[in-house]
């Protein structure tokens, strides 16, 4: 039998890490993205290399993938990282209530945590508000996302994966009960061609819906946008980090020469058509200043929103849904040869591209261990250099 | 917040056909940024649309374009800043790349010349925060950061964003299409600062002095005036002139 072929839709962080692992052990593997790499819900994030702090308390699950996932991202991609840690603050009272809880959840959880003096702290971060209680030191870092989609590709392609840009999935093709390949339209020359694969995961975020819509199953994903606002200037080193439970406008994720406020919360149809709701944009400016006051000063320099691709269990709050992954194989379903991995972070999907390759692996009878915590990644840089554009 | 009605005009390449321009008109907050109404072109009219994009806060450097003629990255272009808002905005690709379709470019040579250096994208950060920037000068004043205990330095992504904007409006390029380009030589010139090491200086030094680099430049200045990040590639490549010009003083000394 020659070796099996895998069909990844989406180059989003899932997809990319996904193709990577998949490459890695051996199959043969094509990516469908229909647009440029991490257009869709990846690009738009809030670039937090989690810690787990912020969901140590309210999600410890979550909050030891995170933990574990940001060390091994660390030594994949030492380089593409900003490395300043975080401080989880509290401003209020109410704040300082949760600071014993949170130090006994980092430590369950195995986030090493520090309390800093506030005195320290203000000489750290010099425009955190002077009211400021308590700071604890957590490991957050910050990523770019972008190029964090394109280092896992170009390792992929560096394996024979093969990554096909603004080409769109029209249809998947089935025989029998068993999913047999795709359609697709390539957007830069209008053609459609069929695609043979052993198999094809599903990994197209909030759109995941539409894409195992195709295959005649459900994925109970509720594309779910948050706004995060940047301003002009980078006011702190550190991910700065609300003390209390996760809630909007309660981080500052600073990069390069700026910094990004987020974020909010709320469910929408099509994740295509998102319209920023201006009460938003406002409510990040008054969170943000009560972490810096300076904020309100700055001038803005972008403003963005996109769905995320949360897993539904409780439609009471959106915010109470488990922000871990998970992953569906639609043979449960009756329709063999087609799987769709969603939910998680950018944070953890070099965890969620395991676990999918391990069910992919075995559901085609191959034998290999994942290698992904090991091998460092390829330059991003080699993405774009001797592929097809 | 007022919505304002956006007309576009863009420009269409499909593979095998001759390039034209579509109109769109698209409605948008007077708040948002060119992104949005390309954006919404995309999701409202023709899904064929085809263009980059990612983190749509100009940290990527994907989305890079021109608009009525001038490099912008359109995720922090306000409407105001391009037009009065009552004639259409011209969308074309950047200059001097391959175009792909419509809005996309091969940013392959583009890739080829940032990885001449293998400039790696992070650097110690400045000892003060806020970083000076021209519109916050006199609201706030630099201040001495200290880092926390298990730090030796606080760490950052390096200013340019490899967007190619540089590259689009270099005139240099536009003749020698070889030219290393501005974005390439100032990351060498970033590499250089970042190495004790004097034969990897040298390596760098003379990776920059051939035909197409350093010397082949116009001095226009065309990139530092367009660059959305303040890298000023020009003032890095008259730099670059002058440590190659010291450089064959001090051979000729020893010789």
């Amino acid at each position: 039998m020659s070796t099996p072929h895998v069909i990844v839709i989406g180059a989003g962080s899932t997809g990319s890490a996904t193709a990577h692992d998949l490459a890695l052990r051996g199959l043969r593997v094509t990516v469908i993205e229909r647009g440029e790499v991490a257009s869709g819900t990846t690009g738009r994030n809030h670039c937090l290399l989690h810690s787990g702090g912020r969901y140590c308390i309210t999600d410890q699950e979550s909050a030891i993938e995170c933990i574990e996932e940001n060390m091994t991202i660390r030594k994949i991609m030492p380089d593409l990282l900003e490395l300043n840690d975080g401080l989880f603050v509290a401003i209020t009272e109410e704040d300082l209530t949760f600071k014993e809880r949170f130090l006994e959840a980092c430590a369950a959880c195995h986030i090493p945590a520090r309390d800093v003096p506030v005195k320290h702290a203000l000489e750290m971060e010099p425009f955190l508000n002077p009211k400021t209680l308590a700071a604890i030191q957590i490991p957050d870092g910050v990523f770019e996302p972008f190029r964090f989609c394109l280092a896992f590709l170009a390792t992929a392609r560096l394996h024979g994966a093969v990554v096909r840009r603004y080409e769109l999935v029209t249809e998947i093709i089935s025989s029998g009960k068993s999913v047999t390949g795709v359609k697709v339209r390539d957007y830069r020359t209008g053609k459609i061609e069929t695609l043979g694969a052993d198999l094809v995961i599903n990994a197209a975020g909030p759109w995941a819906e539409d894409v195992a819509a195709m295959a005649g199953v459900r994925v109970p994903v509720q594309p779910t946008p948050g706004v995060m606002v940047t301003l002009d200037c980078r006011l702190n080193n550190m991910v700065l980090n609300r003390l209390n439970k996760p809630s909007d406008g309660d981080i500052v994720v600073p990069q390069r020469a700026t910094c990004t406020i987020g974020t909010t919360s709320w469910k929408v149809k099509d994740p295509d058509l998102i319209t920023i709701p201006p009460e938003h944009i406002e409510k990040m400016i008054v969170q943000g200043e009560q972490l810096m006051p300076i904020v309100r000063k700055i001038p803005m320099r972008a403003r963005m929103a996109v769905a995320r691709p949360l897993i539904v269990k409780d439609a009471s709050d959106e915010r109470n849904v488990s922000r871990t992954f998970e992953c569906f194989d639609h043979a449960y379903d009756g329709v063999d040869g087609f799987v769709t991995i969603s939910g998680g972070k950018t944070t953890t999907s070099r965890a969620m591209a395991e676990r999918v390759t391990d069910i992919v692996c075995d559901k085609l009878g191959i034998e290999a261990e994942c290698r992904t915590r090991e091998v460092p990644l390829a330059s991003y840089r080699l993405f774009y250099q001797g592929g097809q554009q | 917040m007022k919505l304002l009605d956006i007309t576009l005009q863009i420009y269409r390449y499909k593979q095998g056909e001759q390039p034209h321009y579509d109109t769109f008109t698209v409605q948008v907050e007077d708040t948002a940024h060119v992104i949005d109404a390309i954006d919404k072109v995309w999701a409202e009219h023709d899904h064929t649309l085809t263009f980059r994009r990612a983190c749509h806060h100009s940290s990527c450097g994907s989305c890079a374009l021109r608009i009525n003629g001038v490099e912008k990255l359109p995720c922090i272009t306000r409407f105001s800043e391009v037009g009065d808002g009552n004639i259409p905005l011209r969308i074309e690709p950047l200059r001097n790349f391959p175009i792909v379709s419509d809005l996309v470019v091969d940013v392959s040579g583009f890739f080829q010349r940032m990885s001449a250096s293998d400039m790696s994208i992070t650097r110690y950060a400045e000892s003060t925060l806020p970083l000076s920037v021209d519109n916050l000068d006199e609201i706030v004043q630099p201040r001495a950061v200290v880092l926390p205990d298990n730090l030796t330095h606080f760490n950052r992504f390096e200013n340019c964003i490899e967007c190619g904007i540089c590259m689009s409006a270099c005139p240099t390029m536009a003749v020698d299409n070889k030219f290393m380009g501005p974005a390439g030589l100032a990351a060498i010139y970033c590499a250089l600062q970042k190495t004790d090491d004097a034969d990897e200086k040298a390596h760098l030094l003379a990776l920059v002095d051939g035909e197409h680099g350093i010397w082949r430049c116009h001095s226009a200045f065309e990139c530092t005036e367009a660059c959305p990040q303040a890298v000023d590639p020009a003032g890095k490549i008259m730099a670059l002139r002058r440590e190659v010009t010291a450089n064959r003083f001090k051979k000729v000394g020893r010789s």
